[in-house]
């Protein structure tokens, strides 16, 4: 092949990967982001303290810890109640998952995929409002 | 194998170099994206899986797309403007794309010309436009790359700021795709026009970019 050719054939082959790549952040992801999301609700919805602020990001769970109280005591008195799952978006490490009445954003982590902020809501304007948050 | 390390030497040492800024560039983004990471609440990641994300897809593609962009342009402006002194330049009179004579297509041809120059139609008129045309469409794909790209690295970043995702055509209207964009086309429009405009006066011995130092700063379309 003539070598102009052949270059021009290397850096499509790269450019084609890249596109690739950029898509497959995502393969796999919603079912257990959707898992997570909801086995945190769940958790919190039955008084599980412990389970619940495992399900947590560090900073999530020290956020919650700041006033002194323990996160298993302080994340049972939000009023956190699971919901129909009405949309799963995963992006890159972060995911977001809708619910009737709630949304949960989360990040992932070696062990798996971990709450960063929940009973959020939207704003006009801005990040969501959120009652749990990293 | 000597020989050809010689006569190839230009394209290897830019290959070369291009694999050392790459492996530079992947290396201290890794750093900077994990060090985010840790700041918004999340984790480090492997250097294998950010050689694999969205945020490298896209800090490489908006740099490509406008090296090429500055290429194509290059290409196909000089065929109509001129800048009066540059050897970067035509003559002040050979504006256009020329005759037939003087780029040896269709029947001036000669033994030595590659085989589409002789051909005419579509395929002669194709081959006489292919160096501007694959630059064209390289910039094209890898501009797309960088807003796919960039979409995703852009919605990872509105999650962990806890605000909603986009989608690809609320992205390439975003001031984050623009802003990516116009920061590298103004600095290769620059060098563009700093490369015409300096090498009027200027001189480099021995360059191919530049005219024979002795040459007037009036000579135009002369290299050393």
């Amino acid at each position: 092949m003539h070598p102009y050719r052949r270059n021009t054939a290397i850096v499509t082959l790269g450019l084609t990967a890249a596109l690739t790549c950029a898509g497959c952040d995502r393969a796999g992801d919603d079912t257990d982001v959707r898992r997570a999301a909801l086995s945190f609700l769940e958790a919190a919805q039955r008084h599980d303290g412990a389970a619940a602020c495992a399900a947590l990001a560090p900073k999530a769970r020290s956020g919650l810890e700041s006033g002194g109280d323990e996160c298993a005591k302080e994340i049972v008195g939000r009023g956190l109640r699971t919901g129909a799952v009405t949309g799963v978006q995963v992006w890159g490490e972060r995911a977001q998952v809708r619910l009737a009445g709630d949304t949960v954003f989360l990040a992932r982590f070696p062990g798996g995929w971990k709450v960063t902020a929940a009973a959020c809501e939207s704003r006009p304007k801005g990040p969501y409002d959120c009652q749990v948050e990293a | 194998m000597r020989r050809f390390l010689r006569d190839n030497a230009l394209t290897l040492f830019f290959l070369a170099i291009l694999l050392l800024a790459l492996a530079g560039q992947a290396v201290s983004g890794w750093y900077g994206y994990n060090d985010d990471q840790l700041a918004q609440a999340g984790a480090e990641i492997s250097f294998g899986r950010y050689l694999t994300s969205s945020q490298f897809a896209v800090d490489v593609a908006e740099n490509w797309q406008s090296e090429y962009l500055q290429f194509f342009l290059y290409i196909f402006v000089t065929v109509w403007l001129v800048q009066r002194g540059s050897p970067e330049s035509k003559k002040p009179g050979e504006e256009g794309e020329e005759s037939d004579r003087e780029q040896k297509t269709g029947r001036h041809a000669d033994a030595g010309s590659p085989h589409w120059a002789a051909a005419g139609g579509l395929r002669g008129a194709l081959f006489a436009r292919s160096l501007g045309l694959v630059m064209g469409a390289i910039f094209l794909v890898s501009w797309l790359a960088q807003s796919i790209a960039g979409r995703v690295a852009y919605n990872a970043e509105q999650l962990a700021d806890y605000e909603d995702p986009v989608t690809w055509s609320g992205y390439v209207t975003s001031a984050d795709f623009w802003n990516r964009t116009l920061q590298n086309w103004q600095s290769e429009f620059l060098a563009v026009a700093s490369m015409a405009a300096l090498s009027i006066y200027l001189r480099q011995r021995g360059s191919s970019q530049s005219k024979p130092v002795g040459t007037s700063d009036e000579a135009t379309g002369v290299e050393g």
